[in-house]
């Protein structure tokens, strides 16, 4: 993701709102077996908003989205949510 | 198309067994070109991905346990933002990386069918407007522009160029305490309206000359009122981009941020997201 030349922590907050916003909010609703229902979607987001305004929460998000990177992915199986 | 639950085969209510978790639709030859490489992890930790094709279409997918992912378990599970946003993410990373090398449809966080059947119908019944837009997305994507505005900036600069408002300040000079004290008031309001007026304005030049770079935008919702040190975002858009034009796009969103920041108006691209905001027909 490109966030120009915003400060990293602002650009990682930023980030995470802006990736949550796209996948949680938009794509689209295909009716499958088991599908979050829009009520859902606004509860998510009133829980999010408190997440993202929590730097530790935050970081250990960021963290896994950090192991976005392949070459990571690969070697770095299990140890994010091993808590 | 839209979210009307089909006659499920089982229940989804049960807890028992596994499901399949959903992540985008794409061209099946593509799919399966881009399974011979390196793949990221699946929404579920040691799960591999897999396809499930009908035709030229095909899902990628991973299995989820119900215990976690059948209806209710799921709704408790999304009350947890921490396990939301991890999910969340790990959604993203599939569909980014099938989305940098085939056109994708992405689709939102959470579709799970219970087994692959019902996904085989789903592409059948649906192939000619899956397929139509995998088309319309090819060497495509989303760009999103946020527009923040520093309020100080922009008042000062209003402030320093309105005729009206230099005009209300000399009158405030010459008045008597009271009436100067009237003018005063006057004076904010006047500067809150242009103010509002000229954000207005940005925003719409902003937009129309994007426009002329991309193939379709649409305005978001703003989540939450962000003020960061640039200021407040004022809106947000997405714009899809052909791959080809994105120099172009860029430059211009240089030169409008350029001739914009005197009066505290800031863009901010981010990106490239895989098309979500142009996935629905």
């Amino acid at each position: 993701m490109v966030g120009s030349d915003v400060e990293l922590s602002d650009e990682a907050e930023l980030s995470l709102l802006e990736t949550l916003d796209h996948v949680l909010n938009k794509g689209l609703v295909i009716a499958g077996e088991i599908t979050i229902s829009v009520a859902d979607v606004d509860l998510i987001f009133l829980s999010l908003n408190v997440l993202v305004s929590s730097v530790e929460k935050a970081n250990e998000v960021l963290r896994e989205r950090a192991r976005g990177n392949l070459a990571e992915l690969k070697s770095s199986h299990d140890t994010a949510e091993s808590q | 198309m839209e979210s009307s639950k089909p006659n499920s085969r089982e229940t989804p209510n049960r807890t028992d067994g596994t499901g399949y978790y959903v992540y985008c639709i794409a061209d099946s030859l593509a799919a399966q070109e881009i399974v011979q490489g390196p793949v990221p992890n699946a929404i579920e930790e040691n799960v591999a991905l897999e396809l499930i094709t009908r035709n030229s279409l095909t899902a990628v997918v991973s299995v989820v346990p119900l215990s976690e992912f059948g209806e209710d378990a799921l709704e408790s599970r999304l009350a947890d933002a921490t396990w939301t946003a991890i999910h969340a993410m790990r959604h993203e990373q599939v569909v980014e990386h099938f989305a940098s090398r085939t056109s994708v449809v992405p689709l939102r966080f959470g579709t799970i069918y219970l087994d692959s059947a019902g996904i085989e119908q789903m592409l059948g019944e649906n192939e000619k407007k899956l397929s139509e837009i995998v088309e319309r997305l090819r060497g495509r994507v989303e760009w999103g522009v946020n527009i923040y505005c520093n309020r100080q900036t922009l008042m000062d600069n209003i402030t320093n160029l309105s005729p009206r408002l230099r005009q209300m300040r000399e009158e405030a000079k010459e008045a008597s305490p009271g009436q100067a004290y009237l003018l005063q008031k006057k004076i904010e309001t006047q500067r809150a309206d242009e103010a509002k007026v000229e954000i207005a304005r940005a925003v719409d030049d902003i937009e129309q000359v994007l426009n002329q770079h991309s193939d379709g935008s649409t305005k978001l919702r703003i989540l939450k009122v962000e003020t960061t040190e640039h200021g407040e975002l004022k809106a947000k858009f997405a714009f899809l981009v052909l791959k080809a034009e994105f120099e172009s796009f860029r430059d211009a969103a240089e030169e409008l941020a350029q001739t914009m920041e005197q009066s505290g108006i800031r863009i901010e691209l981010t990106g490239p997201w895989p098309a979500y905001n142009f996935a629905s027909d």
